[in-house]
């Protein structure tokens, strides 16, 4: 199980992490394809494995700037079982929004995936068990995780690039508060938030570290995120097997330091590389893609 | 599927599923009972609090149909209740306030209620306050009040869904409807309080225009958009306030929405609302039925017993509410 796996290795101790951007115009461009260019560049070890597809998804939304487009989530289902996977599931639990199939039905994921009771779990209300969380940063203890989650042998972090107005930025690692189910926690999980957000964050990603994230920045949502901002035209896909890269790599991209976020800094000691020197680019460049977002005012001292 | 299928194209079973009644469902709860009397969020998984109080809740109204099956529900639910009187979320070991209501109110919901299970879990949520009452918070929390993203009144308080963290519009609302639904001389003392500081501060929390979302009606001066969900547990909660102007809008956005929406759960419990309120609600059972074909309602038990609410008569817990009127 990939939670028992997960590898908290401190930075002088850890190998470069590679990261690619690939600019993608909008929905209407072959995404599939992309996607498959950049897997097999990145080879993720997926062969015979449980692969659990972690989307964004909030609440319906008709600009499409909030929940991680289903475009992308078909084109990753789609890649991975071409590398091999033996099975490649999209489960989420959203934080504000009791009807998931709501959610799901609006975003028309059941065009994109089929069926949706055997395409999706709904991680607010799976059998869950109790797992001491392997740092102590929040006052959380333990969490109650989703056994789809636990069972799964290898993670994806699908989130959305948006800004957020509690922390700055939501991408790979904020995104797997919604791996926390509703059924323990409620709607929201306002335990984490009273844990601390940033502190939780690096509980949950020490206990269920994603192996790969794929970032939807193709459309993402800046200023009063992360469901009350404006949409972001980014065009780009970011993928990498290394989450804390990732959502660095995102944060350049969206014209901020890194290393000046709060929860970052914090992932950055244990679960994965920060530093530009330290991660391989892929890709696009970060010079010639990069869109600065439009931030909060709190939020303007994390700006380049 | 639309409108003008014909029906008897179809063999009795597939008409069922097409135009399901009340006690389609109720059947597909039956079916869902694990053996330990309980219900799983999905058939299958283990037996948790919240899908076994919404499957009594549902099957409550059809109870000669249902009388071994409630008998066992109340057994399992007897037996998961904790020692200080609140029930557990699915984890099994910590306490939530949103599935305590849900518990008590299956229980008040049965002909024969367990009076102690009731009783301790009532005193438990009038006994359980939200974070944001404690000191500490309020010191802060008045320091910084000119840098504050939500503005609402703080000293309303209603019910987190967890102890020790803020109040929300569904738990709070739960826990008044459960409230409302015990005799006033057998309420814990506090109960005439937490009405009418719940009551008030589900108003507090009314998006402009209409509806309630979770509990953030505006952050940094941005209003929110209502969701179905808590506007109709809001609303359920309020029905003893129907001209109050935020019910009468909240009823209004609600009706308004109810005619586009493509889930189950948000339809069945919109149309149990609108009812609730005497407004004319559409047929949803064609609807009920392509959701069913589509998705097979995900296999949430919980929106299994929503639909079965919304096709059966309205439940004795949702008919005249008591006493506090006039408490706002």
């Amino acid at each position: 199980m990939s939670y028992s796996n997960t590898r908290l290795v401190p930075p002088f101790n850890r190998s470069p992490s590679a990261v690619a951007i690939r600019s993608v115009p909008n929905y209407e461009a072959d995404v599939e394809a992309i996607l498959w260019e950049t897997l097999q560049e990145l080879r993720p070890p997926v062969r015979d494995k449980s692969v659990l597809l972690k989307p964004n998804f909030v609440e319906p939304d008709m600009e499409g700037m909030i929940n991680t487009h289903p475009v992308v989530i078909r084109a990753a289902r789609e890649a991975f079982l071409r590398l091999g996977a033996k099975s490649v599931v999209v489960a989420e639990g959203p934080g504000h929004e009791r009807d998931t199939e709501g959610i799901l039905e609006q975003l028309r994921m059941r065009d994109y995936l089929g069926p949706l009771d055997r395409a999706f779990v709904d991680l607010n209300t799976d059998e869950v068990s109790q797992v001491s969380t392997r740092t102590h940063a929040s006052r959380l203890k333990s969490l109650c995780l989703p056994r789809a989650v636990l069972a799964a042998d290898f993670v994806v972090s699908m989130p959305k690039m948006k800004t957020h107005h509690w922390v700055g930025v939501t991408l790979a690692l904020k995104n797997m508060f919604g791996i926390v189910p509703g059924s323990c926690y409620g709607w929201p999980k306002n335990v984490l938030h009273w844990a601390g957000i940033s502190k939780s964050i690096l509980d949950i990603n020490s206990t269920v570290r994603p192996d790969f994230a794929i970032v939807d920045g193709i459309v993402g949502m800046e200023g009063n995120g992360p469901i009350q901002g404006k949409p972001k035209a980014s065009g780009v896909l970011v993928a990498g097997d290394d989450p804390v890269a990732v959502d660095a790599t995102c944060a350049r991209l969206m014209g901020l330091v890194p290393e000046r976020i709060d929860y970052l800094k914090r992932a950055a000691l244990l679960l994965g590389n920060m530093p530009e020197g330290r991660i391989e680019q892929l890709g696009e460049t970060i010079a010639n893609t990069r869109k600065p977002f439009e931030m909060l005012p709190t939020f303007q001292q994390i700006r380049a | 599927m639309s409108a003008g299928i014909d029906l008897y194209a179809f063999s009795h079973q597939e008409r069922d599923i097409l135009t399901p009644s009340h006690e389609f469902f109720a059947d597909l709860l039956r079916r869902a009972q694990n053996a330990d009397g309980g219900w799983g969020y999905r058939p299958g998984l283990p037996s948790a609090t919240e899908p076994t109080a919404w499957a009594v809740l549902a099957l409550q109204v059809l109870e000669e149909s249902s009388g071994k099956t409630l008998t066992s529900a109340s057994n399992w639910l007897q037996q998961a209740q904790m020692r200080r009187g609140a029930w557990p979320t699915s984890s099994g070991k910590e306490p939530g306030c949103w599935v305590t209501a849900l518990a008590c109110l299956a229980f008040v919901s049965l002909k024969i209620p367990s009076q102690d299970a009731v009783n301790q879990g009532t005193k438990w949520l009038c006994e359980t306050w939200p974070a944001e009452g404690n000191l500490l918070w309020r010191l802060r929390h008045r320091q910084h009040k000119e840098d504050s993203a939500v503005h609402q009144d703080h000293s309303l308080q209603g019910w987190g869904w967890t102890p020790n963290t803020a109040s929300w519009v569904e738990p709070t609302a739960y826990a008044l409807i459960l409230l409302q639904n015990i005799t006033p001389g057998t309420r814990p003392s506090q109960a005439t309080r937490r009405i009418e500081l719940g009551e008030k501060m589900l108003y507090d929390r009314a998006c402009p225009g209409g509806g309630w979302n979770a509990g953030n009606p505006l952050v940094y001066g941005v209003p929110g958009v209502p969701r179905i969900s808590p506007t109709v547990w809001a609303l359920l909660a309020l029905r003893n306030h129907q001209d109050h102007a935020a019910t009468l809008e909240g009823v209004e956005w609600l009706h308004q929405r109810c005619q586009n929406l493509r889930s189950p759960a948000s339809l069945a419990l919109a149309h149990l609302c609108l009812r609730v309120y005497g407004r004319t609600a559409e047929a949803i059972e064609l609807k009920l039925g392509a959701f069913y074909s589509n998705n097979q309602f995900l296999q949430s038990v919980p929106a299994i017993a929503w639909a079965s609410l919304a096709l059966n008569d309205l439940p004795c817990w949702l008919g005249s509410p008591s006493q506090s009127r006039d408490a706002i």
